[in-house]
């Protein structure tokens, strides 16, 4: 049932709501799933030497959005980005362990990581954790090589690669992401005409998802 | 019969007597085997410790800088020869992080080893913390290392040392020196390597409390000339290195060719002007 504790008036709905959630049952229905506690939503397109990467900004616990400055894209180099969704501590944690990795790599080897070797390193990371994974599932989007040839991959929780050409999609609005990309992208669009569908797929499917996620995006 | 297995046995009954007080005939044989590293000699040296600063004293020099705006650090090439493969790896500095370099003096293999040990211990700080490992903390780290060479073990402790060069949020810019004993100082300037008396004594002379990083260099250029072998000064044979602030951020960058040909022009010009 509802605990109600009056405040004092003008924090009376505050305390109310914070109550009124701390009493909802754990899980929504029978079982949540542990990839949709937090919830999140990436998205990563490849366009003409190019490449566009989003994150929604909620940081959220099931139903209750504490916060909308929480990003889920990270620069990880000059031409490595890197999307994670899924639970929020690992998320940060994963993403702390990638920055030593990388960091050693840069001073041994005195240059930066390719992409494609970057979502290798992710892949062997979440596989060493095969049987008490990492609750993350990343997206790699990046610039390989001198001539800057669009690169993207998305990982499952242990690691298992999924290398496309055009778009990949994580997180629990993954299938309205996927959706709203296969009708809306073409190959080889530059920047501009890049982002315009991008935005749209976006923001359609910010309205009407199990999980809404956040009204701001950063891209 | 090798002197590794009679040392062995010699320097065990040698011990026993030794830490009993009983004269034994082995006292006077056993002199010969306190070269063991982790041993005390009669007068209370380790003897390997100081033949390891011994092997350094014949390696390339490498000096440090502190100023207000930077760090330099200047170091004598060693390996030159025409069908050495230039590549952009440096033989004597070295980047441990974003925020601290270090210049080397000493056996590179000892050296690429506390190196690579530096640049984990790091990473480890920043992935615990989550901020830049402060510079004295990763000094101690190394030193502690080469301190246990000394004590536990048996194995010959590490010919090289270092000079660290780094910023942090609580202490700013901070030049230190480390040896093979462990041992460590923090310094406004100094030398190691070959020479390092000399260029220490220099520095001493000329080393100003408000230098900019432009008299740094050129003051580190002209310690580097006299300290070196050969007569003329070349940028064939030198490496330097300047840790700086630059939007926030700490860089470490090597000079180019370029840059230190230009400098070593400069330098030598101030000089006879000066003359």
């Amino acid at each position: 049932g509802i605990n109600a504790e009056y405040g004092v008036s003008q924090d009376c709905l505050w305390f109310l709501q914070l109550s009124f959630s701390h009493s909802l049952p754990s899980s929504k229905s029978a079982n949540m799933s542990i990839m949709s506690y937090n919830g999140s939503a990436v998205l990563a397109m490849t366009g003409k030497n190019c490449i566009a990467i989003a994150s929604d900004t909620r940081f959220g616990i099931q139903h209750q959005t504490l916060a909308a400055n929480f990003p889920k894209v990270f620069q990880m180099s000059d031409k490595i980005f890197l999307g994670l969704t899924g639970l929020f501590t690992d998320i940060q944690t994963f993403h702390e362990k990638l920055v030593f990795r990388l960091n050693l790599y840069k001073l041994r080897e005195e240059r930066d990581m390719k992409p494609s070797v970057f979502a290798s390193l992710v892949s062997t990371l979440l596989y060493e954790k095969r049987f008490g994974p990492y609750f993350v599932e990343p997206i790699i989007a990046g610039l390989e090589g001198p001539e800057n040839k669009p690169y993207i991959c998305s990982t499952d929780l242990i690691g298992a690669p999924l290398l496309t050409s055009d778009f990949v999609v994580g997180g629990t609005a993954d299938e309205a992401l996927l959706g709203m990309c296969e009708s809306l992208y073409k190959p080889d669009m530059d920047p501009e005409t890049l982002l315009r569908p991008f935005l749209n797929v976006y923001l359609h499917r910010l309205t009407g998802t199990h999980f809404p996620v956040g009204e701001q995006l950063s891209i | 019969v090798s002197t590794q297995s009679t040392g062995y046995k010699v320097g065990f009954w040698a011990t026993c007597c030794n830490s009993l007080h009983i004269l034994s005939p082995f006292t006077v044989m056993a002199r010969r085997y306190d070269s063991r590293t982790t041993i005390f000699s009669p007068e209370g040296r380790l003897h390997q410790v100081e033949y390891a600063m011994e092997a350094i004293s014949h390696a390339g020099a490498a000096i440090g800088i502190l100023t207000n705006e930077g760090i330099v650090l200047a170091a004598e090439k060693m390996i030159t020869s025409k069908l050495l493969e230039q590549g952009t790896s440096s033989e004597k500095m070295y980047k441990l992080d974003n925020h601290v370099a270090c210049a080397v003096a000493g056996i590179t293999a000892d050296a690429n080893i506390l190196i690579n040990y530096a640049r984990l211990a790091t990473q480890r700080f920043l992935f615990s913390y989550q901020f830049p490992m402060p510079v004295e903390q990763l000094v101690q780290q190394v030193c502690d290392l080469k301190q246990g060479y000394t004590q536990y073990g048996g194995q010959r402790p590490f010919g090289v040392s270092f000079l660290y060069a780094g910023w942090d949020k609580h202490d700013g810019f901070q030049l230190y020196q480390s040896d093979p004993s462990g041992n460590y100082g923090g310094w406004k300037a100094t030398a190691i390597g070959k020479n390092n008396s000399n260029a220490q004594s220099i520095l001493k002379q000329d080393f100003k409390e408000d230098m900019t990083l432009k008299d740094a260099q050129q003051l580190a250029v002209k310690v580097l000339s006299k300290v070196m072998e050969s007569t003329t000064l070349s940028s064939e044979k030198l490496e330097f290195g300047v840790l700086t602030r630059q939007n926030n951020k700490t860089v470490f960058r090597s000079l180019t060719k370029k840059e230190l040909d230009e400098l070593i022009k400069s330098t030598t010009i101030e000089n006879t002007d000066a003359k």
